[in-house]
């Protein structure tokens, strides 16, 4: 399997072109950010109204925001070399140890955002695409574009009101229990599983007007047996691909849900961290959801590549 | 004897059009049955009819006798419980029939599998002797991409005839390939009579019904104008457009005078070529002079295009040089197509191609206007859209096109293996004299040898690796 290997290959530059990239990205954002840092920093540490001048000089001095950015830059970078993102400035934990309990939060999340858009979607697009123009069919496009249409945080405060406050089925915030995942997870992935419905309901309908599914037919198989057999691993083609190029929704959107839920993920860690300007613990959870975003394209080219043949080399 | 398949006194037609006008025919086990006749001499309906597959705008009468039943041939439904079981069809294209995700082995085993109720290991046991009977043996594993034309097409008469349907249709089985292959599906389709089977074949190919034997019919506007025996109808035809079907087949062709190449237009030395890796030809010479005719045969995949594309300069060799006579400018170089309705815009009317065509090269439309009619492009074509008119007419539209730049070399690249029979003799006498009136040099990419050794005065024969 010389296509897998290579695919991984590629992905795997991939990864340590955005660690570089990301890491001078926020560095560089954090400083241009207005109000000073150390104050910020301290803030966060001892909270706004015991906050001095002092005591803010004592930070900068602390994690020598005093030297010359280029200095900080590069001694952040010759720590990640080895494995070390440094320490979080307002919790004084490892940031390693902090992203290390984000992170199965942010997987299982993401994860069942992408079994939406990976199972749900394109389940119900196979439906609507063998009776193209049918009700299935026709409501699938009205729900799918007012999915697409509603923005993350629209669609997640919608979820929260309905099945939240008014009916009082699901919890809106949290994370202890099972139901607790239920809206952050569909805020998350409606939108994908809209579009990756209207992708598979494409590919079915080309799927079935194929030579190769009449000529099923005429060999004797009936219908039923001829989409078994012939329609889903066509049609996923597509879909696949639409999706390996939409992951980036999936991460912005992380971020988004997160904040909106209180889900403990590093989206949420990354939208707090910008707040306090605890910059070691920026770049470690920007760094995490780019690297999240290569393995999950890298796990894409794999699927694609075992679903069509004619992509192997 | 039994028939396997009768059609009595079946009529079809479009808004009120007739297309096919009470035609009759009589499969028997043992004894194949070739229909022969142009586009549009609605042969091919009578296939679809038998299936039950006309397009649902048209209408249809007369009786289908199939595996013992008698049906209405407007009644779609009633054999689709027969397809695979009692008829199957051999599809035209079947690098397309394949599924491009699924191994050639399990497509196979389908029939088995879902048409004769076998067991899913069964099944696919009795696809591997399906298929090393095929001599595909090595190929079991492959997908459709990995197959070359030939064994896709022997998998694909595999895969139609593992339900066990004893009668095998088979529409234009050779379109598009090359003399040996074409020997190849005969053969192919011989093998289908065997142990009771019967086979109806459609062609526009004289060749393939010659070399089929048994029953011959020849179809002309939707009716039946001749039948009988092979050698009756093909050795001493009575109808004189079977006649004249016999006389467009390349081997029948006049013997022309071959014209004296004039002054040189293009020149190659030591060309070599590869594709993936693998060479394709070296260090071949090759002059090429104004009004001559350069045929370049060969098996398929030995290269045939990739050299009249690295002349066009379309291509690099992966050795040599390609001179073309200094001071004429890259267009006066030109390239037609085997697949014309390719090389139009899909949604553009034909008038409107070809008017942009003309702006570009600056000719005027009066002087296309006239090319047109000289070669038989009526006027009111232009208005359709390419996929609208037949291959025939679109290529000489092509023609057309390719002498706007007032070419001096033209690549013709199986400009007519996709016509029927007289359209090709007209489509070549028409460049034939173009070429001679103009000293425009032609190189022509055929597979067929025939044809090459009327038409050309130089041959290069490619082996192929």
């Amino acid at each position: 399997m010389g296509g897998v290997a290579r695919a991984l290959l590629r992905r795997g530059v991939q990864a340590v072109l955005v660690a570089v990239l990301v890491s001078g990205l926020c560095f560089t954002l954090v400083r241009l950010l207005p109000g000073d840092q150390a104050m910020r920093v301290a803030e966060g540490r001892y909270g706004y109204d015991r906050v001095t001048a002092a005591s803010a000089d004592a930070v900068r001095a602390e994690l020598g925001l005093d030297r010359p950015a280029v200095e900080q830059f590069l001694a952040w970078v010759g720590r990640l070399a080895q494995g070390d993102l440094g320490v979080s400035l307002v919790t004084g934990e490892r940031v390693v140890v902090e992203i290390a309990y984000q992170l199965g939060h942010t997987l299982l999340l993401s994860l069942a955002a992408l079994s939406l858009a990976l199972l749900a979607g394109p389940a119900l697009g196979l439906f609507a695409g063998l009776r193209p123009g049918g009700v299935l069919d026709q409501a699938g496009m009205v729900g799918a574009a007012a999915l697409r249409a509603l923005p993350v945080f629209a669609l997640g405060i919608g979820l929260m009101l309905v099945f939240g406050v008014t009916l009082g089925w699901l919890p809106v915030a949290g994370f202890h229990a099972t139901e607790n995942l239920v809206l952050p997870a569909l805020a998350l992935g409606l939108g994908l599983a809209a579009a990756s419905a209207r992708v598979a309901r494409d590919a079915t309908v080309a799927a079935v007007n194929a030579p190769f599914f009449g000529f099923a037919l005429l060999r004797g198989l009936t219908r039923a047996q001829a989409v078994r057999q012939h329609v889903p691993r066509n049609a996923a083609v597509p879909v696949l691909a639409y999706l390996g190029v939409n992951l980036a929704l999936l991460v912005e959107g992380v971020v988004v849900v997160e904040s909106l839920f209180g889900w403990p993920g590093i989206g949420h860690a990354l939208s707090h961290a910008i707040s306090a300007r605890d910059v070691p613990m920026l770049q470690g959870t920007a760094l995490s959801l780019g690297l999240i975003f290569v393995a999950l394209n890298a796990f894409t080219d794999v699927a694609i590549l075992a679903a069509d043949p004619r992509r192997r080399g | 004897m039994t028939t396997s398949l009768t059609i009595d006194d079946l009529r079809v037609s479009a808004d009120g059009a007739a297309l096919l006008r009470g035609v009759s025919i009589r499969v028997t086990p043992g004894v194949p049955l070739t229909i022969v006749g142009e586009t549009g001499s609605g042969k091919t309906l009578v296939a679809e009819a038998a299936m039950g597959t006309l397009a649902p705008e048209l209408s249809a009468s007369g009786w289908v006798v199939l595996g013992g039943t008698v049906s209405d041939a407007g009644d779609r439904a009633a054999r689709r419980h027969l397809w695979g079981r009692g008829i199957a069809l051999l599809p035209q294209e079947p690098w397309l029939a394949l599924d491009p995700t699924m191994r050639v082995l399990p497509q196979v085993a389908e029939g088995h599998r879902f048409v004769r109720g076998l067991g899913r290991s069964e099944a696919t046991a009795c696809a591997r002797e399906d298929l090393a009977a095929l001599g595909l043996a090595n190929a079991a594993t492959r997908f459709p991409h990995q197959l070359s034309g030939g064994m896709a097409q022997r998998v694909a008469v595999a895969a139609a005839r593992a339900g066990g349907a004893p009668l095998l249709l088979a529409d234009e089985p050779t379109k598009g390939l090359d003399a040996a292959l074409r020997d190849a599906v005969v053969a192919l389709l011989r093998g289908a009579l065997q142990e009771g089977g019967s086979l109806l074949c459609i062609t526009h190919d004289v060749a393939v019904a010659r070399a089929l034997g048994g029953e011959v019919m020849v179809m002309l506007d939707g009716e039946v104008v001749e039948r009988g025996s092979a050698e009756k109808v093909l050795d001493a035809p009575s109808h004189a457009y079977t006649r004249r079907l016999l006389a467009a087949e390349p081997e029948a062709w006049a013997e022309g005078e071959l014209p004296v190449p004039g002054a040189e237009v293009l020149s190659a030395t030591g060309l070599s070529a590869e594709r993936g890796g693998r060479r394709l030809f070296e260090a071949l010479d090759l002059t090429v002079g104004a009004g001559e005719w350069v045929a370049v045969t060969g098996p398929s995949g030995c290269g045939k295009t990739t050299l009249g594309n690295v002349l066009l300069g379309l291509l690099r060799p992966a050795a040599g040089v390609v001179r073309r006579r200094g001071g004429l400018v890259r267009t006066r170089y030109q390239k037609l197509y085997q697949d014309p309705v390719a090389t139009f815009a899909p949604r553009l009317a034909l008038r409107t191609a070809l008017a942009e065509a003309a702006a570009l090269h600056g000719v005027a439309w009066s002087q296309l206007a006239a090319m047109l009619d000289r070669l038989r492009v009526p006027d009111a074509l232009l208005d359709r859209r390419p996929d609208q008119v037949s291959g025939g007419e679109l290529q000489r539209i092509a023609i057309a096109r390719a002498l706007l730049p007032d070419p001096v070399f033209l690549f013709a690249d199986e400009p007519t293996s996709r016509l029927d029979p007289i359209t090709q003799q007209e489509t070549m006498a028409a460049l034939q004299e173009i070429s001679r009136e103009r000293g425009l040099a032609v190189l022509l990419v055929t597979h067929d040898l025939a044809m090459a050794r009327k038409v050309a005065g130089r041959q290069v024969t490619l082996r192929g690796a």
